[in-house]
């Protein structure tokens, strides 16, 4: 495989074949409540998609620059979980000063996004991996993206489903699964596309 | 009194407040590892403890704890506890440890611990909190389990890696893949809303 | 104490935060400082359990027995392990790695004595998609390489037969592209390895 193509790879992986939603269930809460609407999710796929590429790639510096050279690999948890903290609410601030729309637009879901697993779990994934910084950078960039467009397909077909008539049991969170298991089902038809020889 | 509203805490988690199919909170970091059961009882043993554990600890000082850095405290304990759990199993449990990969550090973001510290371990005796903590980690593990039961069954035809079913068994490969995990969910989220439920509704 | 004063707004939360930071982190610290020994134990014996796999040799239950088996048969070169099997050949495995669909794939390859065919493999680490790429390391797919020699092509599941083909993984395309080349590869160069050259 050519080296310089793997990041690209992974780039395409992510969005298409390995979902961060559809197969490995991450950012599912919020998923579940926020695809009912589609400007939210506009909204809040914008918002996963910039900070899951930008604390990506800050926690790669992290893991790399201090953690690995100190042995302090078992904090990372806790690190990261602070690095991505932290810039959430950095972001927050430097929106909220310098575009007051840009901030009524995303500035709500912001603080939605530091407990959104799908942004921890890319960081994780990245350092099992061992992924060097380009290819953490797509990786984080895939994922958002792929997070981006299952939830806008997702709200899509809420906003049709809002007039269909769905057993009262399967209201709600039920039938929102269903949907969710059709689209993993559809995007493992993706798995034969990306390859790479 | 005193003894009823324990009782109750115990229970409600359990039943009628079950946080995964009356909320549908926290099933991100474990739904990914519901293929194998063995992952699985692991896995929410884990939550069982942060949960029981944090709860307690974020109880016992939540007199002290600043208002407006409580996330941050919160965060940070729950964390702390996850990684004890990592350290354990990567000590103990070394081959589990590596198929649950980065799913124990996603124990973190499970929103059912941070959602219990913040609904009733701020307010209630620490006693209580981990009544509750344990209960609800309870609650979680049991529905999770029962899925990763039926996943591995169908998806493997054995149990605990163990064959259970004979040479006329077609595994059901879609149940070990993402979709499955999906699929059961909904299903069973469905059969106990349409059964358990519906009473409490008409009242 | 003022409950709006300098102190209580400023000084405290910082000195309260710094001090639980401290306490969980002492905790961290002095847990996986008194289980570093053990980890660094179940490492090696991982390691070690892999040559075995390797070199096709039966793999005891217990992890005192593979130590003790270990040290009487293998004896560590500078890049590879010579292993005495029960039947008095010598098998020689070599450390390897390669790109996946995800991340580093790190095997070891066994090579017969006369350098000619393959013994078997032990994955060392991987992480490809679980249920499917992530198969690699189950029992059915290591245990096809005993007698096998390169260059290697990709059969379908369970059709491989002649010395040449191996078996693919249904829907892990990727991934057992990715082993194929691994193996290509080191079918050529493990050889030269042990050879010195």
């Amino acid at each position: 495989m050519d080296s310089s193509m793997y990041p690209i790879a992974v780039f395409f992986a992510a969005i298409f074949t390995n979902n961060i939603l559809l197969t490995n269930y991450l950012g599912m809460c919020s998923f579940l409540s926020v695809s009912r609407e589609l400007k939210t999710s506009v909204g809040l796929g914008i918002a996963v998609t910039f900070v899951m590429a930008s604390t990506t790639v800050l926690n790669w510096m992290v893991y790399t620059y201090i953690l690995l050279p100190f042995e302090l690999t078992y904090l990372r948890y806790i690190v990261f979980i602070i690095v991505i903290a932290a810039f959430v609410q950095l972001v927050e601030m430097i929106i909220e000063r310098t575009s007051e729309g840009l901030y009524a637009a995303l500035g709500i879901f912001l603080p939605l996004i530091t407990v959104n697993c799908a942004i921890l779990g890319v960081s994780l994934f990245m350092v099992i991996r061992e992924y060097t910084l380009i290819t953490s950078f797509f990786y984080g960039l895939g994922s958002g993206l792929g997070w981006f467009l299952a939830i806008l397909a997702m709200a899509g077909i809420r906003v049709k489903l809002a007039r269909a008539k769905v057993p009262p049991g399967l209201e709600g969170a039920g039938i929102t699964l269903v949907i969710a298991g059709i689209m993993a089902l559809a995007f493992m038809g993706f798995s034969g596309m990306i390859t790479i020889s | 009194m005193a003894n009823s509203k324990l009782k109750k805490t115990f229970l409600t988690p359990l039943g009628k407040d079950n946080p995964v199919f009356v909320q549908v909170l926290g099933i991100c970091s474990t739904l990914a590892v519901t293929n194998k059961l063995e992952n699985t009882v692991v896995m929410t043993l884990g939550v069982m403890f942060t949960t029981m554990l944090s709860s307690f600890t974020l109880s016992l000082i939540r007199k002290h704890i600043p208002a407006r850095i409580r996330m941050m405290v919160e965060t940070m304990i729950i964390a702390t506890f996850v990684i004890i759990v990592d350290i354990v199993l990567k000590a103990y449990l070394p081959d589990i440890w590596k198929q649950l990969g980065p799913y124990v550090g996603l124990i973190i973001t499970n929103c059912i611990i941070m959602g219990r510290a913040e609904a009733f371990a701020l307010n209630n005796k620490p006693g209580l909190s981990l009544i509750d903590g344990l209960a609800s980690g309870m609650g979680y593990a049991y529905v999770l389990l029962i899925i990763a039961f039926i996943r591995e069954l169908l998806g493997t035809g054995s149990i605990w890696g163990i064959q259970v079913l004979g040479d006329w068994w077609t595994n059901w490969t879609i149940m070990i893949m993402p979709p499955g995990a999906f699929f059961m969910l909904a299903i069973f989220i469905w059969v106990v809303r349409e059964s358990f439920m519906k009473e409490k509704k008409e009242d | 104490m003022k409950k709006d004063g300098f102190y209580f707004l400023r000084v405290y939360p910082l000195v309260f935060m710094l001090i639980v930071t401290l306490i969980c982190i002492s905790i961290v610290t002095g847990l996986h400082l008194s289980t570093k020994s053990r980890v660094d134990a179940n490492e090696n014996l991982f390691l070690r359990t892999t040559v075995l796999q390797a070199a096709d040799v039966a793999v005891p239950e217990d992890f005192r027995e593979v130590n003790t088996l270990f040290e009487s048969i293998v004896s560590e070169e500078d890049s590879f392990y010579k292993v005495s099997r029960a039947d008095g050949s010598i098998s020689f495995v070599v450390p390897t790695e390669g790109a996946g669909l995800w991340g580093l794939i790190k095997l070891m390859v066994g090579f017969d004595e006369e350098l000619e065919e393959l013994t078997g493999i032990g994955i060392f680490a991987q992480n490809e998609t679980p249920g499917l790429g992530a198969r690699i390391e189950e029992e059915w797919y290591r245990t096809q390489f005993s007698g096998k020699q390169g260059p290697f092509v990709l059969v379908d599941e369970g059709a491989g037969d002649s010395p040449d083909e191996i078996d693919a993984i249904t829907g892990a395309t990727r991934t057992s592209r990715a082993m194929l080349s691994i193996l290509n590869d080191v079918f050529v160069s493990g050889p030269a390895v042990v050879r010195g050259e």
